[in-house]
Parts: C-alpha cells; structure tokens; sequence
C-alpha cells in the first residue's frame, strides 16, 4: 500500500462514519412520499455539506450526505487510455449487474465512475461499519484489478506476440 | 487454443470421412467458410460419389494476377487421375476456383498419401494467398543476386535497399490490405488493419507494440515487425494516398533466412496469413478473459456487502418498528 | 456493411449437444458435445480452488517477475506467463472428452437444463466454436443463438454482452426453440400453411417439453416437462439386457440399439403376440470389441417396449405416470381457447427421441382418442353439435436437428439480418435492447 493511500481511505472511512446517520423522512412536498433526499434535492434544509476528499488531482471521492441518504461518488484513478478503456469496461460491468449490489447506483454522478447511493433503509438491513467497510474495500480492490488487469494485458499480450513470432523458425 | 490453424477443419472432417474405409457416398450441400470473407462450397451436383469443392475468395482478382490459377493448377494437377481442376469460367458459378473430387476413381495406396491429399485440400486458402508471396519471393532472389546484400549490414539499416518500386497490392478485405514489396535484401510485408471498435484499437495498440518489441527483446530470428497507427509507410505511400478509416498498419521485414529455402518460405506463407485472424483473435479473447475476470470480482464483492447485512428474523423485524403509541406494525397479506 | 453477404451463424447450444453451423445448409456442419474441458487447478488441494481462481492469486507475483526477467533470457519469461494463460489451455466438444480421460483436465458442462449455468465457461466455449470449428471472424457475420422457453431476460443480456463486447459479432438474434423447431415442419408435405402456430413437442436427451406457441410466441403459463427422455430409454434397454443376461449390456450397446432397432407399435399385447408367433422378429445386433471379437446380442422385446415408456410410463418410471398424449392435451386445453384448434391441427416432433419410427402416428391416435371423447361428451351434453376438431402431428425429415434447422432456414432469408439487433444498436441503447426481438414475419 502506498503512502498516500492510507491516510486518504482513513479520512473517507471517518467521513463515511460520520454521514451515514440516517433516519426515516418522509418527504415534505408530496405526501405519502418518501425519496432519498439527496436525490432530489427539494427540501434544502435537510441536505448537508458535500465533501469532496481527494486523493490527488485523479483520485478523489465525493460524500453528499442528508437526513436520509448518502451518495458516494468514486473517481477511479485513470493514468492512460488502458486504464480509460478498464475502468470503463469494469464500471460498466458492475453497474450492469446493480441488481445484486443494493446499494450501487445504476448511473453515476458527472465527473465520477461510480456512484452509491445509501438510504436508511440499507442503513437498517445492513450493519453500519460493515457497509463502511464495503466501500472502503470497494475502493482499495477496483485500484488493484485495474493494475493486474493491465498487467495481465501486457504479459499476454508480449507472449501472444512472442508465441506468433517464434513460429517463424 | 493459441495459434490458429491454417486447414479448415470441416474440409478436413469432409474429406476425411468420405475417403474413408467404408464411407456411405451420400448428397452434399454445404456452405463452409474460412477468414477473410472466403468461401467454400461442398456440393455433389451429379453423383454421390463426385464432390465439388469451390472456393470464394474476396481478393481473387488481385491473387490472380500474381499467377494464383498457375500454382494451384500445380499444386492440385498431381492427383489429375480423380480430380479434375475447373478454373476462371469454368468454376461454379459465384466461386472463383472449382475443385472436382470423383471417389471412386480414387485409389490412394497407403494411409499417408490421403493425408497429403486431405491436407493439400484443407489449406486451399493458404494455396491460394501463396502466389504473390512466391512472385514477390522470386524477384528478391533476383535481385539479390543483381546486387547482393551487404553481409554486415544484417538488418539493412541505413543501406540503400534496390528494388524497383513495384508493390504487390491484395485488398483482401474491405478496406484493409496487404503489400508486398521485394528488395534486393529483405521482403516487406505491411498489414493495414481496422479496429472498428474503441476498446479494441486501444488493446491492438498494446499488443502491437509488443510485437515491435518481441523481436528485440528475445526473438532474435523472427522478421522485424514495424507498426505505425496513423502514418502510411514509405513503400506504399504511393498506393495508400490518405488514412481516413484509422488504420493501423503492421510491416514485417522479412530477412533472408525467412526465405532462404522452399520449405521456410511455406512456413512463413502460412504463418504471415494467418497474421491479421491472429491478432484480432487474441484481441477478443483478452476482453473474454478480462471478463472472466469481473465476474469474479463481482462474486467477491457482493459476498462483502452480504456480509454486512443484518441478520434478523422476520418475527424480529416485525417486533421492532412501533408506533408511538407502542403499536406494533402488521403485514397486510 | 461487409457482412451483408457472409452466411449468417447459427448456434445452437443444448443441454448435451451443440449445433453449430452456418445458415442455408441442410445441417449443421458440427454437433458435438456441450463439454469443455479446462486444466485443473493443480494438485494442491480443492479448498484453494473454489475460494479464488489461479489467475488471482498468480497473476501478480507474475506480472512483477516478467518485467525483470524480461530483459535477459526468453526461457524464464515465457515460462513464466505461461502461468497466465491457464485461460487459453482448455479443449471443447469431442476433444474435451478425449482430453478428461487424461490426468490434468476436468470436464464441465456449462449448460444446464437447457440455460447457460457458467458464463465463463460458456464463453471459452464460444470462442473456440467460432475461431477454430466454423472459422469465422464474428465481425463479419450476423449471428443467431436460441435459448430455451422461460429463458429469464438477464440471460440474453449476459450472451449479448459476450457477443457484442467480446467478439464484435456484426448482429445477433436469439430464438427461442420452440419456434425454429415450428419453423422446420414448414419442410414437411404435411404442412399448407406456413404459421408459427403449433404444439413443439421436444424430446432430447435429458428432457420432454411440449410448448404451445401462438403466432410466434411461447404460450408460457402452458408448458409442461416431461422427466422422460432419450437417456431413460436407453437405461431401459440397458436393464432389459442385464435382465436377460446377455454378454453385453453396455450402454452404448444399448444406445445403437435404441438407434437401430426401436420403434413404436400400435398395440404392445398384439405386438407381444406377434414376436412370440414369428421367433424370426428377433433381431440380432453385433458388437465390435476392441479385442476384434464379435459378441451377438438379442435383441427382443425392447425394440418396441423401449419407446413405449412415453406412451405407458409406468413401465419404467414409478413417480410420473402420466402419458405423453394425456400432457399434449392437458397442456392444448390451458392454452387461450382461441388457439386450441390452430394449436390441435399443428403438433410438431423435435429432437433425437422423437425420431422411432412410427412415434407420431401413434401419438396422433392417442391423441385423437382423447379428444374425440371429450367431443362426443360434450355433445351429448349440450345437444349441439360439435364442428370437430382436427389433429394432426407432423413428422419430418430435419427432426432431429429440428431447432437448428430452423435456424437455418429463418437467418437465410433476405429480411433476418433487418430482425437482428446490430454492434451499433447495442452500443447505442445497452445490453436490454435484447429483451425483445421483433418476429419473423410469416408469410401468409
């Protein structure tokens, strides 16, 4: 692990503890309804401060807190075209399969690669510090596959090349 | 599966059955096809035991004009005690080379003559790509002789290559070709290829690269292998005006001991061919492997987030949402 | 586009068989077994297997090692990645299984039930069916895969990802089976009209299904299965033959028999009768050892008693008891009333185990039994009188390969590639625009 990357997911894993403080609301525009707040944005006394941590000018993570959800948006660090096209193909591939995710948001955020969205009622079926957990892991794992998947890419692709040219003798 | 296999297989398994101890003579019609847009027709038009294999290949005008008809009449002219060749207009109608197989008149001796024969007609596509190759092949030895390569200029840097300027041009796809051009101490052999796909562009990029790289690194015997994403080389600028479709083109140089005897000169006809399935092959199986990949990566990510849900009974569920009165909530079935 | 004229690819991937081939050939050019057989994850013990595959765990360490051994000598390098490549080393179909016989290879079977049960098998699977059997570069041809009734829709969006992401496939249509096997009667002189309306009654090897369609579509909540099928009729005759004692039982002895000699009779009391009036009705059936020596085997009653499970299942089963005929015409009278009649008149046989002899003649009467009864019933309940019905079952000559065939036939017409959904569809609107694919229009 980098030096960097630690103090960087502490402070995201402090600010997540400290945002998913959430408690049933019901909306106060429409009766009988009950939105996650944060996604509509209507009732602005209940909306906190976004907080925005970053890691570096690549990497950062956005924390949109309310009284009834969170939405966590991930910018996936993208050094080259590769790791473009991976993080690409990987969040497209997750977000897919949003299904088994429960808290994965089918769309993310502008400007970010993937976004979740927690309400209290995931707050209530889950235990909090194991979700807190989740992203975490979430962030340290997708950073690792993209690097072994390029790493993947440029030994198979130099033994391909290898196996093609070797043919010739 | 690594490399690909230059035969075709169901020519192959075809031939194989129908020469075969035993084989029931029976009606055939099939289309059959290989790399490259090419096509092959099995049909028996009269009787069962007659089979006509034809061939449809996109480029066969320009293979043709580089003596195509002339070296499979060679190659295929041996077994003229049962095969009758049925070239240009005498072909099957829509295919460009006929092949007429009569079962019955064929007495192959030993087991080994068939394979050469079944052999011989499942690599009908790589016979057919030959021909310019083997021109192209020709006119090095020629000049080579004319004016012999420097001995310790191995790789030919810097020296002034003699060749007349003539490249072999096959459009063997819609917009992808390939040129051949001889000099007096190398052939060149330049791919330009399409990715039609973003991800697949920035992928052939990588593996390209490591095939510029192979050579240098370890492979020191194989031909160089030169790439360039957007410029038209040299040899053939004077045939490619402009690149609009966002070609890449891959040149091999070919060096004197790819060439130097009948044999070799095969093997790198058959290997060159199958250069462009290859590529774009492996290409495909990376974004198979890579999804492989995810989905494991997804199974291990929603066993974490499983881990984080709550255990609870639905009897304890139930119990502890109240209302403020201390009513306890009731399912409605 | 270029791929205007290429032949369209049809797959066809079963339970136990895949058809592969191209579109306007009267077979298909491959069926061979839907087996793939990859290279087991050493000998190190199975806990480490299913936690985490090699490539994981490997890859890494690998990864390091190549750019520092890169540099010097080839061996150590190539040697190395070639760790990495377990996802390359992995044979399909016959050569699977000539390749599980030998120690370091596992059979799999990423079908299951008809639907696809291991994705990344399934997609190795395709890759060797398309590069190394047909030979074919995806980009160039459109292609048409089925899929089984109730197919859930998450599963054509998981074979479209595979089919547009990874291979580049030019178009893609996915039918359900039931409706290409309709589409292969149209072959039969039986068949006037040419309608995407009938009863499919498939029988394969691991199961029975009959599925009423209407106009192109499956008539879901009617389905039934049958745990019957070509592998129960082969164990019959395997334990007929063990009964009898003769020198060999073997089950593929029992399968050429099944192949050869069965057929289905009228009346299995007349037929009984029959064998033992003329002793020379029994038939003797050769079996090639490998030791050159010749074993003869009787071959008797089973010839005909085999098939007769459908027919009378209690012959050979002990928890499904209900005839085949009985289920065709439970499963016509759950369908929309509008339809039975269409649905009566239409009953199409697909599959291996449909092809004994006979097998629809008998199930046509049976059938017509029933339903007669049930018509006169109903008249002399209500005094009117009844229009009749007809029925009728259509055999033909592409039955065994029907699903296929009619595959074959639909993506060789000019309008199948306009039905296909394109590369550029898919990248425009996402994996769920294959949740619906319009009909082929049928011409009336």
């Amino acid at each position: 692990m980098s030096q960097s990357l630690k103090p960087y997911l502490t402070a995201v894993r402090h600010t997540l503890n400290a945002a998913l403080c959430l408690e049933n609301f019901s909306s106060q525009i429409v009766e009988r309804h009950n939105y996650p707040e944060i996604e509509n944005k209507k009732t602005k006394e209940i909306l906190l401060n976004p907080m925005i941590i970053s890691r570096n000018e690549k990497e950062r993570v956005l924390i949109e807190p309310s009284i009834n959800s969170v939405r966590v948006s991930i910018k996936i660090k993208q050094s080259d075209e590769i790791e473009g096209i991976l993080v690409d193909k990987f969040t497209r591939f997750l977000t897919k399969r949003a299904e088994t995710f429960f808290i994965l948001r089918r769309v993310p955020i502008e400007g970010y690669d993937i976004s979740f969205l927690i309400t209290n009622v995931h707050n209530e079926d889950m235990l909090k510090n194991k979700l807190v957990d989740f992203i975490i892991e979430f962030m340290e794992d997708v950073d690792k596959e993209i690097s072994e998947m390029k790493l993947f890419l440029n030994a198979r692709a130099r033994f391909v090349a290898e196996t093609y040219l070797s043919t010739f003798d | 599966m690594l490399l690909l296999q230059p035969e075709n297989l169901l020519i192959e398994k075809t031939f194989t059955k129908a020469l075969a101890v035993g084989y029931v003579p029976m009606t055939l019609d099939r289309i059959v096809t290989d790399f490259d847009f090419t096509a092959y027709h099995i049909s028996t038009p009269q009787e069962k035991t007659g089979i006509l294999l034809s061939v449809a290949i996109k480029c066969w005008n320009d293979l043709v004009a580089h003596g195509t008809t002339e070296l499979l009449d060679t190659i295929y002219s041996k077994y003229s005690a049962f095969l009758q060749i049925l070239s240009e207009d005498n072909a099957e109608p829509g295919y460009n080379y006929s092949l007429y197989i009569q079962l019955d008149k064929a007495n192959l001796a030993t087991e080994e003559e068939k394979f050469t024969l079944i052999k011989d007609l499942s690599l009908l596509k790589r016979n057919s790509f030959a021909a310019p190759f083997l021109e192209a092949f020709k006119k090095y030895t020629e000049l080579a002789e004319e004016q012999p390569a420097d001995p310790n200029n191995i790789y030919g840097e810097d020296s002034a290559t003699r060749s007349d300027g003539k490249v072999i041009a096959l459009n063997y796809r819609d917009r992808e070709s390939i040129f051949i051009k001889p000099s007096n101490d190398r052939v060149t052999v330049i791919f330009s290829t399409i990715f039609s796909d973003e991800t697949d562009r920035v992928f052939s990029k990588i593996f390209l690269q490591e095939f510029s790289d192979a050579r240098k690194r370890s492979i020191q015997k194989a031909p160089q292998v030169i790439n360039s994403h957007h410029e038209i080389p040299l040899e053939i600028q004077s045939l490619e005006k402009e690149n609009n479709d966002n070609k890449s083109y891959i040149t091999f140089v070919l060096f004197p001991r790819h060439l130097s005897t009948e044999e070799v000169q095969w093997n790198t006809i058959t290997q060159i061919g199958t250069f462009r399935s290859y590529f774009h092959y492996h290409i495909k199986i990376v974004k198979c492997y890579l999804h492989q990949r995810m989905r494991f990566r997804v199974q291990s990510f929603t066993k974490v987030l499983n881990r984080a849900r709550r255990e609870v009974s639905e009897e304890e569920h139930k119990a502890e949402r109240k209302t403020a009165s201390g009513r306890r909530f009731e399912q409605r079935n | 586009m270029a791929s205007i004229n290429t032949p369209a690819v049809v797959m066809d991937n079963g339970t136990g068989m895949t058809k592969l081939g191209f579109a306007g050939n009267d077979a298909p050019s491959w069926v061979i077994p839907t087996a793939i057989a990859t290279r087991a994850t050493g000998t190190s013990g199975k806990s480490t297997v299913s936690s985490k595959p090699s490539f994981l765990s490997t890859s890494g360490a690998t990864g390091a090692g190549n750019s520092i051994t890169g540099t010097s000598s080839p061996s150590p390098s190539l040697s190395s990645i070639k760790r990495d490549m377990a996802d390359l080393d992995f044979y399909i179909g016959d050569e699977a299984l000539e390749a599980a016989k030998g120690p370091g290879y596992s059979l799999h079977y990423p079908v299951r039930h008809g639907q696809i049960d291991n994705w990344d098998q399934m997609e190795r699977f395709w890759e060797t069916s398309i590069f190394k059997y047909l030979k074919c570069e995806p980009e160039d041809h459109y292609f048409l895969l089925t899929e089984p009734p109730l197919n859930p829709p998450e599963n054509r969006e998981n074979t479209a990802e595979i089919m547009f992401e990874s291979f580049n496939c030019a178009g893609l249509y996915i039918a359900v089976q039931a409706v290409l096997a309709l589409a292969a009667s149209w072959t039969s002189s039986k068949v006037v009209d040419r309608t995407l309306t009938g009863t499919v009654v498939d029988s394969g090897d691991g199961v029975t299904h009959v599925i009423p369609v209407a106009e192109g579509y499956v008539i879901a909540s009617a389905i039934k299965n049958i745990p019957l099928a070509g592998r129960d009729i082969t164990s019959f005759i395997q334990t007929m033959l063990r009964e009898r004692g003769e020198p060999n039982s073997s089950l593929k002895t029992a399968e050429e028999i099944k192949q050869k000699f069965c057929y289905v009779c009228p009346d299995i009391v007349k037929e009984f009768a029959k064998y033992d009036n003329n002793p020379e009705m029994f038939a003797k059936y050769m079996v090639d050892t490998v030791s050159d020596r010749k074993i003869t085997v009787d071959v008797g009653y089973e010839g005909f008693l085999a098939p007769e499970i459908f027919f009378n299942p209690e012959i050979a089963s002990s928890d499904f008891l209900t005839p085949l005929p009985q289920i065709v015409d439970t499963v016509i009278q759950a369908s929309p009333i509008d339809v039975r009649k269409n649905l009566y008149k239409n009953i199409v046989l697909s599959g291996g185990s449909t092809m004994f002899k006979d097998f629809g003649r008998r199930l046509q009467r049976d059938l017509k039994t029933i339903v007669n009864e049930r018509v006169a019933l109903s008249e002399s309940l209500s005094g009117a009188k009844s229009s009749g019905v007809q029925v009728q079952v259509i055999s033909h000559k592409r039955q065994k390969n029907a699903v296929w065939f009619g595959g074959s036939l639909l993506a060789q017409t000019s309008e199948f590639k306009s039905y296909c959904h394109t590369k550029q569809d898919y990248e425009e609107y996402g994996p769920n625009i294959v949740r619906n694919f319009s009909l082929f229009n049928v011409p009336s």
